[in-house]
């Protein structure tokens, strides 16, 4: 067993690599092919190496499992003023390794839409998945703030290929303005990193963690402050909180369904909301940026909503609903307690999954119309019964109706801002939430309801692996849900509640 | 007989035993009763062994010593049944109208006709039976409130597509049972206990009052009292005749006036003079003048015995509303002698009712001759009524006279009035109906018209007699069910004691023949005989309004609820448009701004990101302080 917890973590680095290495040996017609088959493999060992681990990890109670690759971890070395300090080492915790599981999921139904999306330039597809993904894991193994960083900035550069990879004009457009905006996230990123540098004159978590930062200090505490302002704002650029989210809906949009599954699904959350579950972890003792991270929240639900009401493209609306629930996981871990960090880690998986499932159905509606615009549809619902359940689901989900796995996730995150004393951005929380039932409704209403516009009577189901990945993730988001309570027993079992 | 009565009063006190027989066997009859719906004869007798059954039970309650028995029910309420001798006496009278009322049913009805009015009859005889031996007092608000369910039900038979009836009914009996919620709220409050029997002279302050007061309404509320009446007559126009008998003519009497009897004489602690006393004396007085003008111009018969059967619930009050021992011995005899003579007229009606298919006098005249025995009945239920020396109703009314008058001279004029009028309706009423030249209904053949079957006349025949004995044997229920029930150890009973009071009885009541005959002959006919009143200056427009129904309490709160709910229609439409106009328009408004501030431009991203780390960093600085 304990062989199997050390080596297992290896994993995360190893497939991807060796999956790469092989899909460049192979020939491009080969590749061209099978690539989205790749992927998905990918996807299954990232997400089953997650799930096994953290059984293990929590069956064995321990906190994390160290690891390293070409050094040894454990070795003490000696610094320029002569003490010793550790050596860096990688690490998967139980957040990480929940953060992982979920990375598998979006993954493998991001490849199960990219088979009948995705029909040129597979390897070249698989090449970028592959790199987005080390990215992902690399950023959740790291133990310092600069690794970190560098891992960030794979993840983006991944993102930016992904998105352009067909060099569509729109395509060009929206990864031209994700990365002016990366940018800009990088200069503060890394101007805060070299404050914190200067403070503390070392960015591993470990030290950091050590680090005070009194509020009515010295000159130091102000950089550090003001380094704290731009780590927050840069990952909240990456997260796509507003008023940081303008590239988010532009990049999810022009990108292909396929792509916007994996980067609404899983990459902000990663590279921006784990950024900031780092932050509120080593600096839980600095207030500040609990409350940037409320404010920034609630004024992310309002305007996400707001905006998503007044869209008329199908995958725009999902981009902005995204913007939205960003903001319920920000609140979540501004409540700095235990409690709001389970929800906000919930809700991650859940929108994860009913967020896949509504690009999912986005790829479905635009296999078959070839549009997207919701004005052009209307009551697809008998033609496309499958879809419009799962997209029904998902909504419902959004909107924090029980049994369904939003509901919960939305719930914790309420009672945790309760419990912590913020009742009145709990409550606020609970009334924006109509706002989400707002924009999807029209959504539905719109696209699955009502009258059938006479282009579509010829319409059928769609079929293949996109409606596999709609049922799966629809499976899901109502297992999530239903079998929150067990969820909810594991998480006392383990000690984490 | 006292020994078998008793031992049965034991058994019905072993736990779930009350419940069983006097609850749930009456319920279960009325079932069968209407699964036998379509067997004239079956149906009949099954009634027939449930009702005796019923009034076996009541008489083993009373003359065996009660009932006390309390046993757990889902182990939170306890169901606890304590009757005192006067509960008794109600179940047994209860029990005594319900065997006569429900064989006169069973006749009425054809066969196939009516199992829902039968089954909603027992369920209502389980519900009396409930309400009057309950010592929860919550439990005998859910009995009360069951009579209320039965009533709608039963006022919906036939009616379902024009139910005004039945909800006019609901809304008012249901305002008055909202009263008596309140009230016995506030007087569980006042009292610190649940236990009709723990509740021994109440102070009548603070809450005990509001408790007393709210009490009342909702007993005279159930009793018919004005301004509770109103539904009444309308029922008389479109429900069955035996549906008078069986409510307007006893059950709600029995309840009602038991209720309030319980309130006067041991809930609370009401002495003569006191305003509660003068307040229910007052609605009494009213009440019993009011209907009784009412009734006296009707032309149908059974309005005009509807209204009756208002008014002389206002004798009943105005006795009891006295405190004076006289009074309330004399307000329950009167309540027992009602029952007996107001349900013997309804069958009377009702026997009518079915050989000449109309209760509107304008269409027969003296069909007396034809119907020998149904008149005879009448004669003594309308002398009874009318109270003539000797009868029941005049040893009671006259003990009312003498509460009356000693409480004050205004309630024994309203009351001599009363007198006046009742009998002079009666008159009219027998004069037309029965007596003088014959003459039938359009289309009914004068050999139509015979006597009804056994099963009408008997219990018709039968409450005459009792009736009779009332009269003449009045030390019985005087001093034996009431008196001694109610512990008042001064006896009522034997002739009147003074004789001004019987003497100025009496000449009302030569008054009233005296009217009747000048109006025979002045107006044309026995039926006319109350116009020249009727038609006086100044009644005449009196009675042209009531008629039309502008005095019906019901009609002017419905005006008001109209007024409140165009009121809340103007509220809502505001409260709707705020959902439906302002709000959509401002997320609108919100959204598309947003929409077109973010249009596109790269640079306004930076600028809008660059504005969000200033605010950031302000937020920090902030919380440096």
């Amino acid at each position: 067993m304990e062989v199997l917890i050390n080596a297992i973590p290896y994993l995360f680095i190893a497939v991807p690599i060796v999956i790469l290495i092989i899909n460049n040996l192979l020939p491009a017609s080969v590749t061209d092919k099978y690539g989205v088959r790749g992927g998905m493999i990918l996807a299954v060992t990232n997400f089953a190496a997650a799930a096994v681990e953290f059984i293990l990890l929590a069956a064995s109670g321990k906190n994390e499992v160290r690891f390293s690759i070409f050094w040894d971890y454990t070795e003490k070395i000696s610094s320029n003023n002569g003490a010793y300090i550790n050596a860096a080492y990688f690490r998967v915790n139980l957040i990480t390794l929940f953060l992982m599981a979920c990375i598998g999921i979006v993954m493998f139904a991001s490849n199960l839409v990219a088979e009948e999306t995705v029909t040129k330039k597979r390897g070249s597809y698989l090449n970028a998945i592959i790199t987005l993904t080390l990215g992902m894991n690399g950023m959740l193994i790291v133990t310092d703030l600069f690794s970190l960083y560098v891992f960030l900035e794979i993840v983006g550069i991944s993102s930016f290929v992904l998105i352009s990879i067909f060099k569509t004009q729109k395509g060009l457009e929206g990864a031209f303005k994700y990365l002016a905006m990366s940018s800009f996230a990088t200069i503060l990123i890394l101007f805060g990193l070299s404050f914190l540098f200067m403070t503390n004159g070392s960015l591993t978590y470990e030290s950091l963690k050590s680090l005070t930062i009194k509020p009515n200090g010295n000159g130091g505490a102000f950089l550090s402050y003001i380094a704290l302002a731009a780590l927050t704002a840069g990952f909240a650029i990456k997260a796509g909180a507003a008023p940081f989210h303008s590239w988010l809906p532009d990049a999810h949009q022009s990108a292909d369904t396929s792509i916007s599954i994996l980067l609404s699904g899983i990459v902000i959350k990663i590279a921006g909301i784990y950024g900031l579950i780092v932050l509120t972890d080593l600096f839980s003792e600095v207030y500040a940026i609990r409350l940037s991270l409320a404010v920034i929240g609630v004024f992310t639900i309002m305007f996400g909503a707001l905006l998503a009401m007044r869209q008329k493209h199908f995958k725009r609306i999902c981009a902005y609903s995204s913007v939205s629930q960003m903001g319920y996981i920000l609140l979540g871990l501004s409540a700095g307690s235990k409690l709001g960090l389970i929800g906000a880690l919930y809700h991650i998986f859940s929108h994860a999954v009913f967020k896949s499932t509504l690009f999912a159905n986005a790829a479905a509606l635009h296999e078959r119309l070839h549009t997207l615009e919701i004005d052009e549809m209307g009551g697809l619902g008998n033609a496309m019964p499958t879809t419009s359940f799962s997209s029904i689901v998902a909504f419902l989900s959004t909107a924090g109706i029980p049994p369904f796995s939003g509901f919960w996730s939305k719930l914790l995150i309420v009672l945790a801002l309760w419990g912590s004393g913020a009742k009145v951005l709990g409550g606020a929380a609970l009334i924006i939430s109509i706002f989400t039932a707002a924009y999807f409704l029209r959504l539905q209403k719109k696209v699955f309801f009502g009258v059938t516009n006479e282009k579509w009577r010829t319409v059928r189901e769609v079929g293949g692996s996109i409606l596999a990945g709609e049922v799966v993730l629809t499976a899901f988001t109502i297992i999530g849900g239903v079998a929150f309570p067990l969820v909810l027993l594991l998480l006392s079992g383990i000690g984490l509640m | 007989m006292t020994g078998l009565f008793t031992s049965v009063a034991e058994f019905l006190s072993r736990p779930y035993m009350f419940i069983a027989f006097m609850i749930a066997v009456p319920a279960l009859g009325g079932v069968l009763v209407w699964l036998l719906r379509r067997f004239g004869a079956a149906r009949f007798i099954v009634s027939l062994i449930f009702a005796l059954s019923n009034l076996f039970f009541a008489a083993s309650v009373y003359y065996g010593g009660g009932v006390n028995t309390s046993a757990p029910f889902l182990r939170a309420l306890q169901l606890s049944f304590i009757t005192t001798e006067f509960s008794a006496m109600c179940l047994f009278a209860a029990a005594v109208l319900f065997l006569f009322v429900s064989a006169y049913s069973l006749s009425y009805f054809k066969a196939g006709h009516g199992g829902v009015f039968m089954l909603y009859y027992f369920i209502s005889l389980a519900m009396v039976n409930g309400a009057l031996a309950s010592d929860n007092i919550g439990m005998m608000l859910f009995f009360w409130e069951g009579l209320l369910c039965t009533l709608f039900g039963i006022l919906l038979i036939g009616n379902l597509n024009n139910p005004r009836t039945a909800i006019k009914a609901l809304a008012i009996s249901g305002t008055a049972d909202l009263f008596m919620m309140l009230g016995i709220v506030a007087t569980i409050q006042a009292a610190g206990t649940v236990s009709i029997s723990e509740m021994s002279s109440l102070p009548v302050t603070k809450m005990g009052a509001l408790g007393c007061v709210m009490m009342l309404l909702g007993a005279l509320g159930k009793a018919g009292a004005m301004p509770f009446h109103s539904w009444i007559p309308n029922a008389a126009s479109d429900a069955p005749t035996p549906f008078l008998a069986a409510f307007p003519g006893s059950f709600e009497k029995i309840l009602g006036i038991y209720l309030i009897t319980r309130i006067f004489t041991d809930m609370y602690d009401i002495t003569p003079g006191s305003a509660i006393s003068v307040f229910v004396s007052i609605v009494g007085a009213v009440t019993l003048f009011l209907g009784v003008g009412m009734a006296l111009v009707q032309k149908d018969m059974k309005r005009l015995l509807s209204y009756h059967a208002i008014s002389q619930v206002g004798y009943m009050i105005l006795g009891i509303g006295t405190a004076l021992p006289v009074g309330i011995v004399g307000g329950t005899y009167h309540m027992l002698n009602n029952i007996l003579y107001k349900s013997g007229l309804f069958i009377v009606a009702g026997a009518i009712e079915k050989r000449t298919k109309t209760t509107d006098l304008h269409n027969f005249h003296g069909i007396g001759r034809k119907m020998p025995a149904t008149t005879a009945c009448f004669i003594i239920f309308g002398l009874s009524i009318a109270g003539l020396p000797g009868t029941n109703g005049f040893f009671s009314k006259e003990l009312i006279f003498d509460a009356a008058l000693e409480t004050n001279i205004v309630f024994y004029i309203l009351a001599l009035v009363g007198a006046f009028m009742t009998a002079a309706s009666f008159l009219k009423l027998g004069g037309a109906a029965f007596f003088g030249r014959l003459r039938t209904p359009d289309g009914i053949d004068e050999n139509e018209i015979r006597e009804v079957n056994a099963g009408m006349l008997t219990p018709m025949c039968a409450l005459a007699v009792l009736c009779l004995a009332f009269g003449v044997y009045n030390t019985y229920p005087i001093d034996t069910l009431i008196g001694k029930s109610l512990k008042i150890e001064e006896s009522f009973s034997g002739w009147p004691h003074s004789s001004t009071l019987v003497i100025i009885s009496c000449a009302v009541l030569a008054a009233a023949v005296a009217n009747h005959i000048y109006g025979t002959r002045h107006n044309g006919g026995a039926l006319n005989a109350v116009d020249h009143i009727h038609y006086a200056p100044g009644l005449k427009q009196v009675y042209a309004v009531a008629e039309a129904g502008y005095l019906d309490p019901y009609r002017w709160f419905m005006g008001a609820v109209n007024v409140f709910s165009a009121a809340c229609t103007w509220i809502e439409r505001g409260v709707s448009w705020i959902y439906d106009k302002a709000v959509p328009g401002i997320v609108n408004g919100v959204g598309n701004a947003l929409r077109q501030y973010s249009n596109g431009s790269l640079s306004r991203y930076l600028i809008t990101a660059l504005v969000g780390l200033l605010a950031l960093i302000a937020i920090f600085i902030a919380a440096i302080r």
